[in-house]
């Protein structure tokens, strides 16, 4: 037992901590362990389910990856011994249920060694865990990132405006939001999403009290001035210009709408989100109307069945086979490795919440669902709890960007709302995205590591 | 591997995966559902719901006899002066220079202090609040003392029995001027230099 944390003096009697740092970190090791036996499971269910036999690629799937999450356990212990215990065993359960049904749709289409998605996959986990782990060491406390709102900002847009140049940008699949140097390739806007969350919080917590306390009223909701509508008209710009210019719509909707929730956080006022959904929508109607990608995602949501829409090129024929995808799954699912995901394009990076909706049923999806929930409801708890406003935002911010990307990915294979093509947290392949999920959980663990910091008094 | 092998380690991956949702939801259990509520002994329950009967120590010590009825302590005369806000006259408005320590005057812990620094405290049964009082009268984040511009502000949380400042209702943050009694549940405390 620590009765008293050395950085409070002793203030007399009746000062013990509860929930001593080392019960927290125990429950996260014990949660790790169980996390890492059920990635393995599933790994082993593929296997048996595929080929009929378990073989070593369950070591080398597997083991990297547990041997990461409990080095990046046992560096909190040192650096962070007040984290929160729950979201390192959530975010490795995803990544490892991600990286065996990825493994399954390699093992359908052939692919072996650094051909294997999977493989990739693996190493890009290996990078982004220790891009997380670098960032608990180094930030030790998260109020530096303060000083450098500005720079942040600055960051943030060259690397949004990095796929445009020629030489480095890349188009893949009409989408131009990659960057390709030598053999790899990387979506810059990923990690901007980060300094962008970073940057609202600073420049929110410097000038909110502008934006929340003037205004006037119409039908008993404050509206800002005028003159108070320039930052979300600018980032309004440059979302649309995102939609324009790189044909990414998601990534627009993820920019506009993190900002619009800190923006609604910061003052408390309604009008906000009024305003800010009126805009993007007023600019998705425009855009569907002009540009024939977007208006070809609008028909494909519409009606997918159609055969115009199916059989058209860029029409809904990915759409419809994620849908048939999931039917095929029904309540409990075909069992991991032995549905047929590969039949759906991208069933490895975009669908894959298609693919894992057919191999484990309807029960494995909610369960999947749970986890996000659980996540952002913790990243959210972080930032409820918080001390300082910067940091409160901050919370707010990262954990609502992992909540808008899943509403918008799995929202869109669902069809709910149009598809549009932004990552799965975790869980769909691709290397930029995973990096960047990680930052954001390293962030969070440093933002709960400060905020527990001290019970003082218990009465 | 026959189907029904299959089909059975499907059910209980599928089972493994939902016990870890349930296991996880049963650790933060106290987050979810708010912390499970302490009872009081009741000589302590009837001084919350209705007049203070602990003293402040120092009071204690020189004049009160232990079950004396409706001691005045020192530390409320100011309450009963006749001008409305007048307390704020009389004490100065409670800033990160002058208030050093805070100092429990009422409720179980009554006597012990804690230094204040420049961190905002927060007030609540919840384990992560930096003053825990888990007594029937508290809510999970009841209150919150933060520092504005210097100067130490009580916010409360939308608690469900409230925050009292000198006997008056929180409603919106107020500045907390020295020396005067914050009222959650049966618990008091003060500012002090």
């Amino acid at each position: 037992m620590i009765e008293a944390s050395p950085r409070v003096p002793d203030a007399g009697r009746g000062i013990r901590r509860i929930r001593v740092p080392q019960k927290l970190r125990n429950l996260e090791l014990f949660l790790l362990v169980v996390a890492c036996g059920i990635n393995a499971f599933a790994v082993v269910l593929v296997q048996l389910g595929a080929i009929g036999t378990v073989d070593s690629t369950v070591i080398t799937l597997c083991a990297s990856l547990s041997v990461l999450v409990l080095g990046m356990h046992f560096a909190l212990r040192y650096v962070a011994p007040n984290a929160d215990p729950f979201i390192l065993p959530v975010a490795s359960i995803l990544n490892g249920i991600g990286i065996a049904v990825i493994y399954h749709i390699d093992l359908i289409n052939g692919d072996t060694g650094w051909d294997s998605t999977a493989i990739r996959q693996v190493v890009w986990s290996a990078i982004a865990l220790i891009c997380a782990i670098a960032v608990v060491v180094i930030i030790r406390n998260h109020r530096v990132l303060q000083r450098y709102t500005y720079v942040f900002m600055f960051a943030a847009f060259v690397l949004l405006l990095l796929p445009m140049l020629p030489g480095v940008g890349q188009e893949i699949f009409g989408a131009r939001v990659w960057i390709h140097i030598g053999p790899f390739s990387f979506q810059p806007g990923e990690i901007a999403k980060i300094l962008l969350a970073i940057f609202f919080a600073g420049f929110l917590v410097q000038r909110r009290d502008t934006l929340s306390l003037v205004g006037r009223k119409i039908l008993g909701v404050r509206f800002p001035r005028a003159r108070d509508l320039g930052p979300i008209l600018v980032i309004w710009a440059l979302s649309m210009s995102v939609i324009v210019f790189q044909r990414d719509l998601g990534t627009a909707l993820l920019y506009f709408g993190l900002f619009v929730v800190m923006l609604y956080v910061a003052t408390g006022r309604t009008s906000w989100i009024l305003l800010g959904g009126g805009l993007f929508l007023a600019g998705a109607i425009i855009a569907s109307q002009t540009l024939t990608y977007v208006n070809d995602r609008f028909s494909a949501w519409l009606d997918p069945f159609s055969q115009k829409n199916y059989g058209e090129d860029g029409g809904s024929f990915q759409l419809v086979q994620g849908i048939f995808g999931l039917a095929n799954g029904g309540l409990i699912g075909t069992g991991l490795g032995r549905g047929r995901p590969d039949i759906t394009p991208l069933g490895q990076s975009d669908f894959i919440i298609s693919s894992i909706g057919e191999e484990l049923g309807l029960a494995g999806i909610f369960a999947i669902l749970c986890l996000y929930l659980l996540l952002i409801a913790r990243g959210l708890r972080i930032s409820f709890a918080g001390h300082d406003d910067f940091g409160r935002l901050l919370g707010v911010g990262l954990s609502f960007v992992i909540a808008l990307q899943c509403f918008v990915v799995i929202g869109g294979v669902t069809r709910v709302i149009p598809l549009t093509g932004l990552t799965t947290p975790f869980l769909a392949s691709g290397g930029s995205s995973l990096m960047a999920n990680w930052i954001i959980v390293a962030l969070l663990l440093r933002l709960s590591d400060t905020v527990r910091n001290q019970p003082r008094l218990v009465i | 591997m026959s189907e029904l092998t299959l089909l059975i380690l499907q059910f209980a991956f599928l089972a493994l995966l939902w016990i870890f949702v349930f296991v996880v939801v049963y650790a933060m259990r106290s987050d979810l559902f708010g912390r499970r509520v302490k009872k009081l002994p009741d000589a302590q329950a009837a001084g919350a719901a209705g007049f203070p009967t602990a003293a402040p120590a120092a009071a204690v010590s020189t004049n009160a006899p232990p079950r004396q009825q409706a001691p005045v302590p020192q530390s409320k005369v100011p309450t009963f002066t006749p001008l409305e806000g007048s307390s704020a006259g009389t004490h100065p408005r409670a800033t990160t220079g002058n208030a050093s320590r805070l100092v429990i005057t009422a409720g179980t812990k009554s006597g012990t202090e804690i230094p204040l620094g420049t961190m905002p405290l927060t007030i609540g049964r919840s384990t992560d609040s930096s003053v825990v009082i888990r007594d029937d009268y508290t809510s999970t984040h009841h209150a919150r003392l933060m520092v504005w511009n210097e100067e130490w502000m009580l916010q409360d949380l939308d608690s469900t029995n409230g925050t009292f400042l000198d006997g008056k209702r929180v409603t919106s943050p107020v500045n907390v001027p020295l020396n005067t009694p914050i009222k959650i549940g049966a618990t008091s405390f003060e500012l002090r230099r």
